[in-house]
């Protein structure tokens, strides 16, 4: 399948004050990330939070500009561009946002923000855009009658299943879902999963689907990243990676997903959790690794591929299995 | 459906008793009745989970017993009483904390996450400013937060997604209320944060005897976390009972066909049939009956009892013990 869109080496630096007085360093959330995503996949990140996932998310939509690095759209080169010019460039890739609340305008009735997305799309005739306004929420799971209303008359799961519609109504290329599944029950859940997927049959859409639900993430992703403290240190295809995982914190994730009628659960990670601000020497992982040793708190660990597909940075991923 | 509880079998004093509860909101579609006769106890250190469709009215009901309704909301009927005082009529606070369902909005993005999260303290804990920044410091070292000394000065865009909800599970614990109620506090979390979060949770209702109202959707959370449930559907509680049970053998239709839904155990993608009824339509009888594969006529003219059936289990339904069709549970 052909690439749509890729990131090379991508670092995305936050929160550097460059005043005259002030002199302050910024925090690498992102540090060296590549990735291809095939067009019509499902790509999936998971990792801790503060990973850096969301950062990833606004830096390949153009919306927060790369500090080193590249990104290629359809092949294209897009990265270094000015803020404006990204988005111009990057329209085919739109962001179903982590929280609800902010994607929507309060002062909208939630009906009009969606006509407004499909006025920007192209759609002009008013009786077109109410019969595809109410097919596309009827299709998320909602009555079309909640169109009338504002934002804060809505429960959180109606609004995230209206800023899911929002995006969709667009027809993007590219859509990348942050936690577009958190705070929508089992139900809801497989009927706005299920849609993804026929707009995915249909039209070819392709997904960036970032999320901490792991039974989702199994189910719905063809490939799954697993993101630490800024870094990629595990990819594989879906099925390969969730029957061996090979990077300790992988593992460690894994095991500790809620499992349903499970009473107890196993421990946590060990040890603080890491600090953009002293990222530990070596490998990221070493100081809550159970596996670390001297030469995990020495040397970086480079990608090592596992099988086709898989790799891993890991010095000891063997012992992992 | 009026009292569920009221001839409990324990009668252990009540640190939240919700009897009979209803809120209605005036919206421009008409008189929205959001919950309707939701009745549960929660005896000191106690964990209750709810559980229920999007828009069932889970955040309504926290908000009822906050006193934060929204403008236009109406209570007609019901009691709520906390530590024995009816709350409707005398909100307290600073006793009871709360996790709100969207940090995003919750927090001032113009201020500092601690000048925020200190006045909340000032206002309802006793002790110095000093005093407060060190407790807070410390629940912010309990929910993970990386460099939890700089916490409080930085801005609330300078935190991810779940740090942001962190920072207010931690604000919500600043005044060591009696009872925590919890909107989905965990849905940004990654699993293994989320594992310390719900054992500091819980630890804290075994170790103070802190109550626990706990909304969520996930049920390995739910297994995790709770010892009983109550699961909502429009409104109304529909199932009621120890967490084990209604998981192991759920009764009413439509937790036998929510629980049917989770990705580990459907074959296909389907929810269940048709969607939730607006709030200002809601049909007669059974709230869930044009949905139901074993409805009945009886479904939709008589609002059903709450039965007990065992192990002080209540389940509205009167067909409970029918079998759902093979095709209803995927
Ligand atoms: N201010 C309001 N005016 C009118 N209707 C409202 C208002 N607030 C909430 N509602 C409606 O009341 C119902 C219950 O909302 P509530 O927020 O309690 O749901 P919820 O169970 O918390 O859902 P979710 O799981 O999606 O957060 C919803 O159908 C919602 O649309
Ligand atoms: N403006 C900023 N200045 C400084 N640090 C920031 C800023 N924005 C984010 N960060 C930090 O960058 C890191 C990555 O944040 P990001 O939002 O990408 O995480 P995430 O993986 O999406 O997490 P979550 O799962 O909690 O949403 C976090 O540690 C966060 O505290
Ligand atoms: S390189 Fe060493 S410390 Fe890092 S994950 Fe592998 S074993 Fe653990
Ligand atoms: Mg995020
Ligand atoms: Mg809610």
């Amino acid at each position: 399948m052909a690439e749509l869109i890729a990131a090379r080496d991508l670092v995305v630096e936050l929160g550097a004050e460059r005043g005259l007085l002030k002199r302050r360093a910024g925090v690498r959330a992102v540090d060296g990330v590549s990735l291809s995503v095939a067009a019509g996949e499902t790509f999936g990140v998971v990792g801790e939070s503060g990973c850096g996932k969301t950062t990833l998310a606004r830096t390949l939509l153009g919306l927060q500009r790369e500090s080193g690095g590249e990104i290629r759209l359809e092949g294209a080169l897009v990265s270094g561009a000015s803020p404006a010019q990204a988005r111009r460039q990057r329209a085919a890739v739109q962001y179903v946002h982590q929280d609800p609340g902010a994607a929507l305008d309060p002062w909208w009735r939630v009906g009009a923000t969606l006509a407004e997305g499909l006025r920007i799309q192209g759609t002009t005739d008013r009786a077109e855009a109410t019969v595809r306004i109410a097919e596309i929420l009827r299709a998320v799971g909602l009555d079309p009658a909640l169109g009338d209303r504002y934002p804060h008359e809505l429960s959180g799961g109606q609004q995230r299943r209206i800023g899911l519609a929002r995006i969709l109504l667009l027809r993007p290329k590219l859509v990348i879902l942050d936690e577009p599944t958190a705070g929508l029950d089992l139900s809801v859940q497989a009927a706005v999963l299920r849609l993804l997927r026929d707009l995915r049959d249909r039209f070819g859409l392709t997904y960036l689907f970032i999320s901490h639900d792991l039974s989702v993430v199994r189910r719905v992703c063809d490939q799954v990243a697993v993101m630490y403290l800024g870094r990629i240190v595990e990819q594989a295809p879906t099925a390969e990676l969730f029957a061996q995982p090979r990077h300790p914190y992988t593992r460690a994730l894994l095991a500790a997903a809620p499992r349903l009628g499970a009473q107890a659960s196993v421990p946590g990670l060990r040890g603080d959790p890491p600090s953009l601000r002293a990222i530990p020497s070596g490998c990221r992982f070493h100081p809550r690794c159970p596996l670390a040793d001297a030469i995990c708190a020495a040397e970086e660990p480079t990608k090592q591929s596992v099988a086709a597909g898989h790799d891993v940075c890991c010095h000891h991923w063997r012992d992992a299995a | 459906m009026s009292d569920m509880l009221a001839d409990s079998p324990e009668a252990a004093p009540s640190l939240l008793s919700v009897r009979d509860l209803a809120v209605h909101i005036r919206t421009d579609g008409g008189l929205a009745r959001i919950l309707d006769g939701v009745s549960f106890d929660l005896p000191p250190g106690g964990t209750l989970g709810i559980v229920g469709e999007s828009g069932c009215g889970k955040s309504t009901l926290l908000r009822a017993i906050l006193g934060i309704l929204p403008k236009g909301a109406r209570v007609p009927q019901g009691q709520v009483l906390f530590q024995g005082q009816d709350i409707l009529r005398a909100p307290v606070r600073g006793r009871i904390g709360f996790i709100p369902q969207d940090p995003y909005l919750s927090l001032n993005p113009v201020f500092r996450a601690g000048d925020q999260l200190l006045e909340g303290m000032r206002r309802h804990a006793s002790g110095s400013r000093d005093e407060h920044r060190r407790k807070l410091v410390s629940l912010f070292q309990a929910v993970q937060l990386p460099e939890p000394e700089n916490a409080l000065d930085k801005y609330p865009h300078q935190f991810s997604g779940g740090q942001r909800q962190r920072l207010l599970i931690a604000a919500a614990l600043a005044c060591d209320p009696d009872l925590v109620v919890a909107d989905e506090p965990t849905t940004a979390l990654d699993v293994t944060t989320q594992l310390e979060i719900l054992a500091l949770l819980r630890g804290l209702t075994a170790e103070r005897g802190m109550g626990l109202l706990f909304v969520t959707h996930d049920f390995g959370v739910l297994s995790a976390v709770c010892e009983d449930v109550a699961v909502l559907y429009a409104g109304r509680v529909a199932d009621w009972g120890p967490t084990g049970n209604v998981l192991a053998d759920p009764r009413h239709p439509y937790t036998r066909m929510l629980l049917a839904c989770h990705p580990d155990r459907a074959t296909d993608l389907v929810g269940i049939p048709g969607t939730v009824p607006a709030a200002t339509a809601q049909p007669p009888g059974c709230r869930f009956h044009p949905r139901c594969p074993i409805a009945r006529p009886v479904c939709s003219q008589a609002v059903p009892e709450p039965l007990r059936i065992f192990d002080g289990s209540r389940v509205a339904c009167p067909f409970h013990a029918d079998p759902l069709p093979e095709v209803a549970l995927g």
